[in-house]
C-alpha cells in the first residue's frame, strides 16, 4: 500500500471538494487510530474525537430538536426534529411533543452511519444531516442512537432500530391526521442502511407498517470478494481491511460475511418474496467500494418481487451527503424528497 | 436551483453552490454568506465545516490536506506498533482545531529533531510547532525495546493502567538518569486559542462585560408518561402566572401541582415538589431564609458528592488541569475559593507524592464563610489535610482564609510568592457564579486572581442558563436542568447511592432550586451560566483557555463507569473543556485558564505563543 499510497491520494482529492476530503480523510485517519488489530476498540479515544451537537428547543434555520429517553434498561435515545411552526418563536416544553399538524406528516426514523462502531445520534455531521431531511421531507424525524459495536455487537442495533420503530408507531403526537396513523419512513447511511433494512423485514413479520426505506451507501458485504472491492479497494477513503473488522466486530463471534445481517440475499439469507416489504431507495455512491453488494441488494430486492428504486450516483464517494457542496447530495436530497412526497 | 434548495434545507450549511474540484471551498468563502453572528467564528473559517465541528480557516484549507495526505503517509508506512501509541499513549487535544490536531500527530510520529532543546532550566517550550504534553501513568512506565528512538522515549508512553482512584496520574516531570544532558520533559502543549463555542450569540462590551444570549437550548425529556406531562404543564402555566403577576392563578396553580405531584413517582415526583415549594414561596413572598450553617450545607454536599459523579468529576478533572501546570514546579500554591471539607485535595496530594523526582512542597490556602459559632473550620480541615500529607511525604503548608465573599478577598493577603519560586494554581468549583449577584463582583475577583498570577485557574460551573433577565425563562430552564439532574440520581445499577446520600443530595439540590425560583438580588445567588458564558468572561478578563485533553477525558469516562447508572453519564469536549452531563443533557463543566500572555512576566511559559486563530 505504500508505494500506491500517492496516486490513489490525488485521485480522491480529484474528485470531491476539498472541504470534503478533508472531512472524509480526517475520519479514516482517526478512525485508524481506533480500531485496534486485536479487534477492540478505543472507546474513548472515540468518543473523545467526535465532535457532537446538543440537541436545541430552539429553533435554527426553521427546526428544533431534542432527546428523548426511549428506553432506560438499554439507554436508548432518540434525537426528536420538528419543524418550528412559527407560531411560537421559542417552543416550550409543552410544544415539545406537540401533536404534528397536517393531514399527511412523515416520521422518518434515522439511523446514523459509522459502519456499527462510530457516530452518535448527536454527532454533528448527523444532526446537520437530519435537520436538512426535516426541510427537504417537511417531516418529523427521528435519530435513533442505536448500541455500537464491538462492545454491542449483532443483534443489539436490530434491537434498539425496533424499539424505535415501535415507540415512533405508538406516539400519539406523531399521528396525521388524516388516517390517525404514523406515517414512518426510514432512511440510513453506511450501517444505518443496513439497519432500517433488518428493521423493516421485523416490521413487516410484525405487522407495523413502513411506507418506505431509504438506504444512502448502505453497509452490505459477503465472503467473495467481489470486483468493485478489489478494483477500489483504498483508493476512496475506504479499504478492504477496515470493512473486514468492522464486519468481525459486529457480526456474532466465529460468524463470517455469508452472516445473513451482512448478506441478506446470501446463502443465508431470508427470502423476501410474498412480503409486503416497504418500497425502496437504494442510493449507490459509484466511488464506493462495497457497491457490487448494493447492487446485489438492489437485485435481491427485485427477484423477491419488491419495489425498489436504485439510483446510481457515479462520481460520488463515501459522505458525499454531508456537505452540499456537490451535485449528487441535490440529486439525492431531490430523490429523497420524491420518495418521501409521493405516498402510496 | 441549488440555492433554493439549499435555503429549504433545515439547519446547517453555508453558501457554496455544488463546484468540484479543490475551489469548492474558496468558492464558500467567497460568497460572502450572512453568517448567524453566533456560528461566526473568527473571519475566514470555512462555513461547511465549522458546521459539523471543525475549524479550520479557508486559508488553511489546503495546508491541512497536505498534512492529512503526510499524515496518511507516515502512518501507512509505520509498523502496527508504531501508531498504537498516538491511540493509546499520546495525549489528544482539541479535536475541533483540525489543523492543530493533524499537526501534532504528525509530530508525534515525525518529530524535528531540534524538539529537545535541553536545558538546565525546567522551561516548558510551548511552540505550537511541537508535540503536545503527554500524560503518562505515573505508575507504569512502559519503556520497552519495541518503542521508538530513544531521545524521544521518554515522551511516548504506554497508557494502560487501570484507573486508580486513589492517585490521579499525570504529567510526570521525569528524569533519567542515563540520559544525556538534562533528561526532562518539556511541557509542549499545543496552545490553540480556541473559537468559542458557536452555541451561543456573544456581545462583549467595553470594560470587559461579557453580555451573552444563550440561543442553545438543550433538552432530554426524561419522562414521557402523561401524568408527567401533566405536572409539567402546569409547573409551567404556574411560573407563567407568577411572570404575569397573576398571583390568585399562580396560587391555585401551585395547590393544583401539589395534588399531580403525588400521584407522580420517582424524580419528577421529586422535582415538582421542589419547584412547586419554590414557586409558593415565591407567590406568598417567604423567602427562605439563608439560615443554615454553612457547616450543614457543606455536609450537604458531601452527601451530593458520595450520591453521584459530578463532583467527582468536577475535583478530577480540575487536578488533572493542575498537576500538568505543575509539571517541574518544586514549589506549588493552590488556592481553593471554597475549600469547604477539603475533598478535592487528598487526590492531588497522592498524584504529587507519587511523582517520579519527588513531590513539590505544596501549600494550600484555603477560603471559606464565616462560621456562626466561630469553630475554626478552615483550620480543622486544613489539619486533617496536614495529617495525610504526612503520611505520604509531602512537605504541607496551609492557611484558612474567612470571607463573606471572594470578592473582599485582597491578593496581598495571600501571600503569593513570585511565579519563580512558587507555582500558583487557583481553583474554584461551583464559586464563581454567586458572584454574580452583586454587580462588580466578578470583575473584582478576576482582577484579583490575575494579581495572583497563577500557573492556572480551575473553574468548574453548573452548565446551565439560570441566570437570564427573564423569571419564565430561568423556570424553564431549571425546569429541565434538575429533572436532568434529579433522573440521574434515580439511577440503579452497579450500586445505587446509599438511601441518607441521596435524601440529602435531593435536599441540597433542593435548596439551589428554591434559590433560582424564589429569591432575588442579592439574595439569588445561584445563578448559573453556561460554558459559553463563562468562556466569554474569562476571554475578555484576559485569559486563554488552557485545553483538558483526552487522557483526562479518558480517565474521566472511567470514572464513570463506575457509577450506578453509569451508562447515562456521558463525558463530552468541547474546544478543550469537559463536561459531563446525563445523557446527551451537559450539566457540569470543568474549564481551564492562563493568564493571557501579554500578562506574563518573567514566568515560567514566558514564551507561550498561542495558535492563533
Amino acid at each position: 500500500m505504500a508505494g500506491s499510497n500517492e496516486v490513489n491520494l490525488s485521485e480522491s482529492k480529484r474528485v470531491v471538494p476539498l472541504n470534503t476530503w478533508i472531512l472524509i480523510s480526517n475520519f479514516k485517519l482517526a478512525y485508524n487510530l481506533l480500531r485496534r488489530p486485536d479487534g477492540t476498540f478505543n472507546r474513548h479515544l472515540a468518543e473523545f474525537l467526535d465532535r457532537k451537537v446538543p440537541a436545541n428547543a430552539n429553533p435554527v434555520e426553521g427546526v428544533f430538536s431534542f432527546d428523548v429517553i426511549i428506553d432506560r434498561s438499554t439507554s436508548l435515545l432518540s434525537r426528536i426534529y420538528r419543524p418550528a411552526t412559527g407560531e411560537e418563536a421559542l417552543p416550550s416544553i409543552m410544544e415539545l411533543e406537540k401533536p404534528v399538524t397536517g393531514d399527511i406528516v412523515p416520521v422518518i426514523l434515522f439511523f446514523h452511519g459509522g459502519s456499527f462502531a462510530h457516530s452518535s445520534a448527536n454527532s454533528a455531521i448527523y444532526d446537520t444531516l437530519c435537520r436538512r431531511l426535516v426541510g427537504i421531507c417537511k417531516a418529523v424525524v427521528v435519530s435513533v442512537n442505536y448500541r455500537r459495536a464491538p462492545e454491542n455487537p449483532y443483534p443489539c442495533a436490530y434491537d434498539d432500530g425496533w424499539a424505535a420503530l415501535k415507540w415512533v408507531n405508538s406516539r400519539p403526537w406523531l399521528k396525521s391526521e388524516e388516517d390517525s396513523k404514523v406515517h414512518i419512513y426510514m432512511v440510513g447511511d453506511s450501517s444505518g442502511g443496513n439497519i432500517v433494512h433488518n428493521v423493516a423485514v421485523k416490521a413487516v413479520e410484525s405487522g407495523i407498517e413502513v411506507l418506505g426505506n431509504i438506504l444512502l451507501n448502505p453497509m452490505f458485504g459477503g465472503q467473495e470478494r467481489t470486483e468493485s472491492e478489489k478494483r477500489l479497494d483504498g483508493k476512496y477513503f475506504v479499504t478492504i481491511q477496515d470493512r473486514d473488522w468492522y464486519w468481525r466486530a459486529f457480526l456474532p463471534e466465529g460468524e463470517d460475511r455469508d452472516h445473513a445481517a451482512c448478506n441478506p440475499f446470501g446463502p443465508n439469507g431470508k427470502s423476501l418474496v410474498g412480503m409486503k416489504f416497504p418500497k425502496s431507495l437504494v442510493v449507490v455512491a459509484g466511488l464506493d467500494l462495497v457497491q457490487d453488494w448494493q447492487l446485489a441488494y438492489v437485485e435481491g430486492l427485485k427477484k423477491a418481487g419488491q419495489e425498489v428504486k436504485h439510483l446510481y450516483l457515479d462520481k460520488a464517494t463515501i459522505g458525499f451527503y454531508l456537505l452540499p457542496n456537490n451535485d449528487h447530495f441535490y440529486t439525492v436530497m431531490d430523490e429523497i424528497s420524491n420518495f418521501v412526497s409521493s405516498n402510496c | 436551483m441549488k440555492r433554493d434548495l439549499l435555503d429549504s434545507c433545515g439547519g446547517g450549511g453555508g453558501g457554496g453552490g455544488g463546484g468540484k474540484g479543490e475551489e469548492g471551498s474558496s468558492m464558500v468563502s467567497a460568497k460572502g454568506k450572512m453568517w448567524d453572528d453566533g456560528q461566526q467564528q473568527d473571519a475566514g473559517m470555512d462555513e461547511l465545516l465549522a458546521v459539523l465541528g471543525y475549524n479550520v480557516r479557508s486559508s488553511d484549507m489546503v495546508d491541512v490536506a497536505q498534512k492529512l495526505e503526510q499524515l496518511e503517509m507516515v502512518m501507512g508506512n509505520a509498523q502496527e506498533d508504531g501508531i498504537s501509541h498516538l491511540s493509546s499513549g499520546t495525549v489528544h487535544y482539541n479535536p475541533s482545531d483540525l489543523s492543530g490536531w493533524v499537526q501534532s500527530m504528525l509530530t508525534e510520529l515525525n518529530p524535528p529533531s531540534s524538539a529537545f532543546a535541553s536545558s538546565s532550566q525546567q522551561t516548558p517550550i510551548d511552540d505550537p510547532l511541537l508535540a503536545p504534553s503527554e500524560s503518562s501513568t505515573i505508575t507504569t512506565l512502559d519503556f520497552s525495546g519495541s518503542r521508538q528512538q530513544s531521545e524521544h522515549q521518554s515522551r511516548i508512553y504506554n497508557d494502560n493502567s487501570d484507573y486508580d482512584l486513589s492517585a490521579i496520574p499525570g504529567f510526570a516531570v521525569y528524569r533519567r538518569p542515563d540520559q544525556q544532558g538534562d533528561g526532562e520533559k518539556s511541557s509542549k502543549r499545543m496552545k490553540t486559542a480556541s473559537s468559542s463555542s458557536s452555541s451561543s450569540t456573544q456581545q462583549v462590551q467595553g470594560n470587559g462585560l461579557a453580555s451573552v444570549a444563550e440561543s442553545t437550548r438543550p433538552v432530554v425529556v426524561v419522562d414521557s408518561q402523561e401524568t408527567g406531562v401533566r405536572l409539567v404543564h402546569t409547573l409551567m402555566a404556574c411560573a407563567d402566572a407568577v411572570q404575569q403577576d397573576n398571583m390568585k392563578l399562580a396560587d391555585a396553580l401551585v395547590k393544583h401541582i401539589g395534588l399531580l405531584a403525588a400521584s407522580q413517582a420517582g424524580a419528577m415526583r421529586k422535582v415538582a415538589t421542589y419547584f412547586a415549594e419554590a414557586l409558593a414561596r415565591r407567590i406568598y413572598r417567604i423567602y427562605p431564609q439563608d439560615s443554615l450553617e454553612s457547616s450543614y450545607s457543606d455536609i450537604l454536599q458531601m452527601h451530593f458528592y458520595e450520591a453521584c459523579p459530578y463532583l467527582k468529576f468536577a475535583h478530577f478533572t480540575a487536578n488533572q488541569a493542575i498537576l500538568e501546570a505543575f509539571a517541574g514546579a518544586n514549589r506549588v500554591h493552590v488556592i481553593d475559593f471554597g475549600l469547604k471539607q477539603g475533598m478535592q485535595w487528598p487526590a492531588l496530594m497522592q498524584a504529587l507524592a507519587l511523582r517520579p523526582g519527588g513531590p513539590p512542597a505544596f501549600r494550600l490556602t484555603g477560603i471559606g464563610p464565616p462560621q456562626p459559632d466561630n469553630t475554626d473550620a478552615l483550620q480543622q480541615v486544613g489539619w486533617k489535610l496536614a495529617q495525610l500529607a504526612e503520611t505520604i511525604g509531602v512537605e504541607f503548608e496551609f492557611r484558612g482564609f474567612v470571607a463573606n465573599s471572594l470578592a473582599d478577598l485582597e491578593p496581598t493577603m495571600l501571600q503569593i510568592r513570585p511565579p519563580e519560586v512558587e507555582a500558583v494554581a487557583v481553583n474554584s468549583v461551583l464559586e464563581l457564579h454567586r458572584l454574580l449577584a452583586r454587580p462588580g463582583a466578578i470583575e473584582k475577583v478576576l482582577s484579583s486572581i490575575k494579581a495572583m498570577k497563577p500557573k492556572i485557574v480551575t473553574v468548574v460551573e453548573q452548565e446551565a442558563s439560570h441566570n437570564g433577565p427573564v423569571f419564565l425563562d430561568r423556570f424553564t430552564e431549571a425546569l429541565h436542568y434538575y429533572s436532568n439532574l434529579f433522573d440521574s440520581l434515580e439511577g440503579c445499577g452497579v450500586s445505587p447511592p446509599s438511601s441518607q446520600d441521596l435524601m440529602m443530595s435531593e435536599i441540597y439540590l433542593g435548596r439551589q432550586i428554591c434559590n433560582v425560583v424564589a429569591c432575588e438580588g442579592a439574595e439569588r445567588v445561584e445563578r448559573h451560566e453556561t460554558l459559553s458564558q463563562w468562556r466569554s468572561r474569562m476571554g475578555s478578563a484576559g485569559f486563554d483557555p488552557v485545553h483538558l485533553g483526552s487522557n483526562a477525558f479518558k480517565q474521566a469516562s472511567m470514572l464513570l463507569a463506575l457509577f450506578a447508572g453509569g451508562d447515562g453519564y456521558r463525558v463530552e469536549e468541547n474546544n478543550g473543556c469537559l463536561m459531563l452531563g446525563w445523557h446527551t443533557r451537559p450539566l457540569i463543566a470543568t474549564s481551564a485558564w492562563q493568564l493571557n500572555s501579554n500578562f506574563n512576566s518573567t514566568s515560567t511559559s514566558a514564551s507561550t505563543s498561542a495558535l492563533t486563530q
